[in-house]
């Protein structure tokens, strides 16, 4: 049978029934409709999956549902507050940092945990963070420079010009 | 090789094995706020008339406005840029302009999306068909202010009368609600259609939208995770499916044990036809635990060791062995140049050089698999779908079915990029099947090792070429032949599974994929195009024309160190093509080019040594030139791209933005095909079934700067593409600048450390 689990997604408890066996990404966007995460790999070697939990980035393709229970976790759709993009997320709009953007979620929520650790991280921690993170359009150049404007805010450059 | 058949550190399985299937799931939906999000379902419509202007154009009571378009987004913007076109012609807010894209039942089928061919063709189209609408409506304001229409100021979505400046009224107002019943005419189909052929089009010298930087309209939704991809669709009463595909490309499935997957909680249904094998169940984590137990990982203990036993199918050919198979094809032969006589020019000639430039299988890669949700009833159809081919579909699956095309709807939502057809129309033959055989809607899902295994792949090219300088140290003669293999195949995975009667879709011939452009009194640039070789295959970014360019472009590299000149010269000597001088010029500007011959000495005391490169390109039409340096560390055997910096030529520009993304774009994902990318298989199939059995490139070999030079955007030029010519010299370059920093000529993708240490011992 399927079990009755509490997780604790966004600031707010979440009954969930499901299987315990599963992964928490199917939780998430399945059973809450949260569609920031994205499936994949499965495998753990995309990071298209991202989430934050306790503080930590972790792919959720294979975060047990079970050990998600009562942890405290992030999706992207927590970062925004009322709809208004968080300033990572807005820096990415700024440098029109996506092409397909499916992984860009991933982008943004290992990003967000390391800026939370280490606010103004370099360029060579950024890669260091970001380097399970694949990108098939090759957008890499952008994520960079997006992360850089809230880490090193004073580099700013935009798109556009 | 058959050891990568395995799937590596896969940490879910351990929890999988621990816990077992214990448990049941009927929840689909946990809470109301996943309820709200499920799409209706409805029912089906057939496209619109192209000839009416609300084919094209509808204008709410808001002031805002929806520009409807067969063309879909797939992630390079199109969307932003199709808006910039149509608001420009129809004096309209771009920031108040919605795009509907791809939807069989609610857009014009102006062909598949595809080619870098969206703004050049559809974007006449486009501007046609606002240009008529800005006339309509500029009537009506006319009619409304009881005056003519000369007298009328069209501007941000507002009609004002002139020297009159009380008399104001908006788009939205003057419409108030009503269809946009006007007939601008459309003749032909597809890319050629012509749209509204009595419109007058705005000057390009008044342009204020088009050739500026609009923010893209996609992606404050994809960035905050308010974004439905094709992957988000839900629709009420889904179920879940899983593919479970042949262990050998042409196994036949010997037999099925139900019992294996009936204990599963949540299971519903096996659906087998013939050799298709998929699995209903009622969520994601049962459809997933059923499709593994039935075998759908290929585990490695063979074909018939799982519940689902196949055949133990060996038909493709060795590896090693691919490109004398290629060119074993007795396909079409095409010339692309043929002139002087190459055979007197090579007998005469002082030195002749000669060389095989051999590409392998590559794939797609999509970071999210393909993904479909199918409803099918008896009398009609409807598909939720990121294809890139939505109104081409229509008519495949129609026919798989044994449907008529107006029985069905396509659906487009945007799915993860794909670069070219990948699995998602193979994805919707999948649900397609599975939902006609449980009568409800299915979501079909295709794993990592699905996407990875079945996606078709860019084909196998095997090219020679040759040159003869005489005693002067002038080239006379050029020869080169290309064999390449379809990449044309529209047939569907599952209609071939299902023993489909007739044939859906067609496998095509390879196409010579090159501009020749050089002047060489002797030449024989020839093709050999073949149909399909081992695996399945299909348009992958610059189809053919990244390895043709990659042979073309390293060899001439090769002839101008043979004559000690410099590579750019040499080029720019033998070259007549105006806009392909340009970019060229443009691009050594850029970097800063001294003239000199490549050096290509071996480096000493085995230390990183530096090289430069260049190449160009013609991919139908825009013009490409790349110039990257690079740092070769011989120890490794690893080469690292520091410095790019492109100067394209692709006619007018839409926005600029948009070109830089997508030369970024290109240039990265071709410097991972050049450096990592093949796809490895047994004799049975593709074992090449993750990212680690195919890797690619990740954020420690980003370059250090990618400059993006834009040349000639200018009106005198249409808009040709963007979305790939800047692919097209990226193998050509790294080699080049490789033999440049080493003496090593790479003459075979992917350009891996081992072939790189094999390279050095031999220069």
């Amino acid at each position: 049978m399927t079990q009755t689990m509490v997780i604790n997604v966004n600031g707010q408890d979440q009954t969930i029934e499901a299987e315990p066996d599963s992964m928490l990404l199917y939780a998430l966007r399945d059973n809450l409709g949260l569609h920031g995460p994205k499936f994949g790999c499965g495998l753990s070697q995309c990071g298209a999956c991202t989430i934050i939990m306790n503080g930590v980035a972790l792919h959720s393709c294979v975060t047990p549902l079970a050990a998600a229970q009562g942890q405290k976790i992030t999706t992207l759709e927590g970062l925004s507050e009322n709809g208004k993009p968080n300033p990572l997320q807005q820096a990415f709009i700024d440098e029109q940092a996506a092409q397909c953007g499916y992984c860009i979620n991933g982008m943004i929520m290992t990003a967000q945990a390391l800026i939370e650790r280490k606010p103004h991280a370099s360029r060579d921690d950024i890669k260091a963070a970001l380097q399970g993170n694949l990108c098939r359009c090759g957008t890499h150049m952008r994520i960079l420079r997006a992360v850089e404007r809230v880490t090193t805010p004073q580099a700013q450059q935009g798109a556009g010009q | 090789m058959s050891a990568a058949r395995q799937i590596p550190s896969l940490a879910r399985r351990g929890f999988l094995q621990a816990t077992g299937g214990l448990v049941v799931s009927f929840a689909l939906f946990g809470t109301s706020e996943a309820a709200s999000s499920l799409l209706p379902i409805g029912h089906v419509q057939n496209p619109p008339d192209a000839a009416k202007l609300y084919a094209w154009l509808a204008v709410h009571p808001d002031n805002t406005a929806t520009l409807y378009t067969g063309k879909v987004e797939v992630g390079t913007g199109a969307q932003t840029a199709l808006a910039q076109i149509a608001a420009e012609e129809l004096d309209f807010p771009v920031d108040r302009l919605d795009v509907v894209m791809g939807t069989t039942s609610q857009t014009v089928n102006q062909g598949p999306t595809y080619g870098s061919m969206t703004i050049r063709y559809a974007g006449p189209q486009i501007r046609a068909a606002a240009a008529a609408g800005r006339a309509a409506l500029l009537e009506q304001a006319a009619t409304h202010f009881a005056t003519t229409a000369d007298n009328i100021n069209a501007k941000d979505g507002v009609f004002s009368v002139k020297n009159a400046a009380q008399k104001t009224i908006t788009y939205g107002a003057l419409v108030a609600g009503k269809q946009l019943d006007v007939t601008i005419g459309a003749t032909g189909a597809g890319f050629a259609m012509k749209v509204a052929p009595q419109a007058k089009l705005k000057d390009p010298k008044n342009y204020t939208v088009v050739g500026r930087f609009v923010p893209r309209k996609d992606i404050p939704a994809k960035v905050t995770g308010a974004f439905t991809y094709v992957q988000d669709v839900k629709v009420p009463g889904m179920l879940h499916g899983r593919v479970v595909r042949p262990y050998g490309v042409n196994a036949t499935l010997i037999s099925v044990d139900e019992s294996a997957v009936k204990s599963i909680p949540g299971f519903v249904q096996l659906v087998r036809r013939d050799n298709f094998l998929g699995v209903v169940c009622t969520s994601e984590w049962s459809a997933i635990k059923a499709a593994e137990a039935l075998g759908a990982v290929l585990h490695p203990k063979g074909p018939a060791a799982y519940p689902a036993k196949w055949s133990d199918w060996n038909g493709l050919p060795a590896m090693d062995d691919i490109w004398n198979v290629v060119r074993a094809g007795a396909g079409k032969t095409t010339a692309v140049a043929n002139t002087g006589s190459v055979d007197n020019a090579m007998g005469d000639a002082k030195r002749t050089l000669k060389a095989t430039y051999q590409t392998p299988f590559q794939m797609h890669g999509s970071i999210g698999p393909s993904c479909a949700v199918a409803d099918v009833s008896k009398d009609r159809a409807i598909f939720w779908s990121g294809t890139q081919m939505p109104h081409e579909d229509r008519h495949d699956i129609a026919k798989l079915l044994g449907m008529q095309p107006d029985q069905l709807e396509i659906r487009w939502f945007e799915a993860s990029g794909a670069y070219g057809r990948n699995g998602l129309d193979h994805a919707v033959a999948d649900a397609a099947i599975m939902s006609q055989a449980v009568g409800k809607p299915v979501r079909v899902q295709w794993m990592r090792w699905d996407e990875h295994g079945w996606e078709p792949k860019g084909p196998p090219i095997a090219q020679d070429l040759a040159a003869a300088i005489d005693d002067k140290g002038k080239v006379t003669a050029w020869t080169h032949h290309m064999w390449i293999p379809t990449f044309l195949d529209t047939t569907l995975v599952a209609a071939a599974l299902i023993g489909h009667p007739n044939r859906v879709g067609s496998v095509g011939l390879g196409v010579p994929a090159i501009t020749y452009a050089y002047d060489f009194d002797n030449a024989d640039v020839t093709s050999h195009g073949d149909g399909r070789v081992a695996l399945r295959t299909s348009w992958l970014r610059s189809p053919a024309q990244y390895e043709t360019t990659f042979a073309m472009e390293a060899f001439i590299d090769e002839v101008a160190a043979a004559t000690g000149e410099d590579p750019l010269a040499f080029r720019l000597n033998h070259l007549k093509d105006p806009r392909a001088i340009d970019v060229l010029q443009a691009a050594a500007k850029q970097y800063g080019w001294q003239p000199r011959a490549a050096l290509g000495k071996a480096p000493a005391d085995g230390k990183p040594a530096h090289g430069r490169g260049i190449a160009w390109a013609n991919r139908d039409d825009s013009r490409v030139a790349t110039i990257v340096d690079v740092i070769v560390d011989p120890a490794s055997g690893r080469i690292r791209v520091t410095r790019v910096v492109v100067a394209q030529d692709c006619g007018l520009v839409i926005n600029p933005d948009g070109i830089r993304n997508q030369v970024e774009g290109n240039v990265i994902q071709s410097i991972s095909r050049t450096l990592h990318e093949e796809v490895m298989f047994d004799r049975a199939n593709v074992t090449s079934r993750d990212w680690i059995g195919y890797p690619i490139l990740r954020f420690d070999e980003v370059p250090d700067s990618i400059e993006v030079v834009i040349v000639n955007n200018d009106p005198k030029y249409p808009s040709y593409g963007a979305g790939e010519p800047s692919t097209c010299p990226t193998a050509a370059v790294i080699s080049n600048a490789v033999f440049d920093a080493t003496g090593a000529r790479l003459r075979q993708l992917p350009f891996r450390p081992d072939r790189l240490k094999a390279a050095l011992t031999q220069s």
